[in-house]
């Protein structure tokens, strides 16, 4: 009885430690990585210009603890904290023997995707146009698109907001053509010094033309015309031409 | 652009819109299906129908179920968030305090994306204070509100040692962009230009002191004219 209260307690013990034990209980924090190649070089800070200040000898593991840009932050078996380049990460293996990748975005990405989002400054009626805009794709050749625009003329300011479609001719290609096509709203401001109009907003739909050119990685250049019909209240519409270029990504 | 290229543009994407939604699989060939199995593209066949009538049954089934292996995500920690406070000097209405929020987002080592948020109020022009109680602007419209979208880029990349034992990683770096000020009861094209030092103590801190110009178009004071509004800030910094 004594014997069978004794071994009761020591289990009970145990699975208490079992709980307590923090690197027990949780699934591992950080992932781990061999070192394939003779050694893994570290440096003392994310950058090419940073010196190496410690190498990782062969079959030593490594616990990557965060990336920054294209920079990885590991710690050594012994504790040593550094910065690896992506270039040797991906000399690395898991601990099954398969090789370490990471995806950056490459041209495959860039013909297929699912989010777009990009910042274009430009030209609209004349003003000068600072936008942003937001896309998700249906199928590589269709995205649906959101944007968001203020102008700041002379003459008026005001804010624009179109929902649209895009068509990428050719998405698998570097450099491909867009036709664009969607509606939005106007928000106008008149600037005028003697009898101040009162501000306005219109619905708009809009046509283009644009083209995409990807640069590397998850980054392209985008650049686009559309033609802009404002339809107002009055006797007759607006008609405004919109150029954009700008910086763009998508994951 | 005239009516008829419009026209024409319109027709243009409308056609192509209404056949993209079939196109998808243009460019997607996948191998085509073989009906009769792959002897006739010359690949492996390696058990024959009467093989498999002759072979023994086999006596345990083995149920192995293969454990699923969760890998670490990598963390990214590529994006700043934080705060300034500095000085800005808007012409002609004196250097009074600014401050702000700002976020950057890191493309590579090298360059960056910044965003900034910001707020100022201007004091006095010289006419003001010669004047006594003539004022130019009422109190609401001499807040200076503005935002910027930037692109920076890193140089001259090293490290800052604080003693024997601490060094921080830091780089000088330059940057500009676009975007609009609102003051004096106008709204402004602003482009803006500067330069700062930014020191990185610890994995997730960012330090930063810069310059920077904001430049925009300015027919307040009678004649339009081009205004240079300098700022000097520091900047703390979290990575995320």
């Amino acid at each position: 009885m004594n014997r069978q209260a004794r071994q009761c307690a020591l289990a009970g013990l145990m699975l208490l430690a079992i709980l307590l034990s923090p690197t027990l209980c949780r699934a591992r924090e950080y992932l781990q990585l061999f070192v394939t190649e003779p050694y893994l070089e570290l440096h003392t800070g994310p950058g090419r210009g940073y010196p190496v200040f410690h190498a990782v000898p062969r079959a030593e593991s490594i616990d990557v603890l965060f990336r920054r840009t294209d920079w990885f932050k590991v710690r050594t078996e012994r504790g040593v904290e550094g910065w690896a380049s992506q270039a040797d990460m991906l000399k690395t293996a898991y601990a099954d023997g398969t090789p370490f990748k990471f995806d950056l975005g490459d041209r495959a990405g860039f013909a297929s995707h699912l989010w777009e989002f990009g910042v274009m400054p430009g030209q609209y009626g004349g003003a000068s146009l600072i936008s942003a805009y937001a896309s998700v794709s249906i199928n590589p050749h269709l995205a649906v698109e959101g944007s968001l625009g203020q102008f700041l003329g002379r003459y008026s300011n005001g804010v624009t907001g179109d929902i649209g479609f895009d068509h990428v001719v050719w998405p698998e290609a570097r450099c491909s053509p867009l036709l664009l096509i969607g509606l939005g709203e106007v928000h106008i401001e008149p600037k005028a010094t003697l009898v101040q109009p009162a501000n306005r907003n219109e619905p708009t739909a809009y046509v283009g033309v644009g083209l995409r050119f990807y640069l590397s990685r998850r980054f392209f250049l985008r650049a686009q015309y559309a033609a802009h019909y404002i339809f107002t209240t009055r006797t007759s519409n607006e008609e405004v031409d919109e150029w954009k270029l700008g910086l763009a990504f998508f994951f | 652009m005239e009516t008829g290229s419009r026209v024409l543009l319109l027709t243009l994407v409308v056609v192509a819109l209404s056949g993209c939604s079939t196109v998808s699989g243009w460019f997607h060939h996948g191998t085509p299906k073989n009906a009769s199995g792959s002897t006739e593209s010359g690949g492996p066949n390696p058990v024959s129908a009467p093989d498999q009538e002759n072979a023994p049954p086999r006596v345990v089934e083995p149920e192995v179920t293969r454990r699923q292996i969760t890998v670490p995500r990598i963390k990214s920690s590529n994006f700043e968030l934080g705060a300034y406070y500095g000085v800005l000097s808007i012409e002609d209405f004196g250097s009074q305090e600014v401050y702000g929020l700002s976020a950057a987002y890191h493309i590579t080592e090298d360059f960056f994306f910044q965003g900034d948020v910001g707020r100022s109020r201007a004091g006095l022009t010289s006419y003001e204070t010669l004047n006594g109680n003539l004022r130019l602007l009422t109190e609401s419209e001499r807040l200076f509100t503005f935002y910027d979208l930037s692109l920076g880029y890193n140089f001259l990349p090293g490290e800052a040692f604080l003693g024997r034992g601490t060094a921080m990683t830091s780089a000088f770096y330059i940057l500009g962009g676009l975007g609009a000020t609102d003051f004096a009861g106008d709204t402004m094209f602003t482009v803006n230009f500067g330069a700062g030092y930014c020191v990185v103590p610890s994995d997730w801190l960012a330090l930063r002191i810069a310059v920077q110009d904001r430049v925009f178009q300015s027919s307040l004071l009678g004649t339009t004219k081009l205004t240079n509004n300098i700022q000097a800030t520091f900047a703390v910094n979290v990575f995320f």
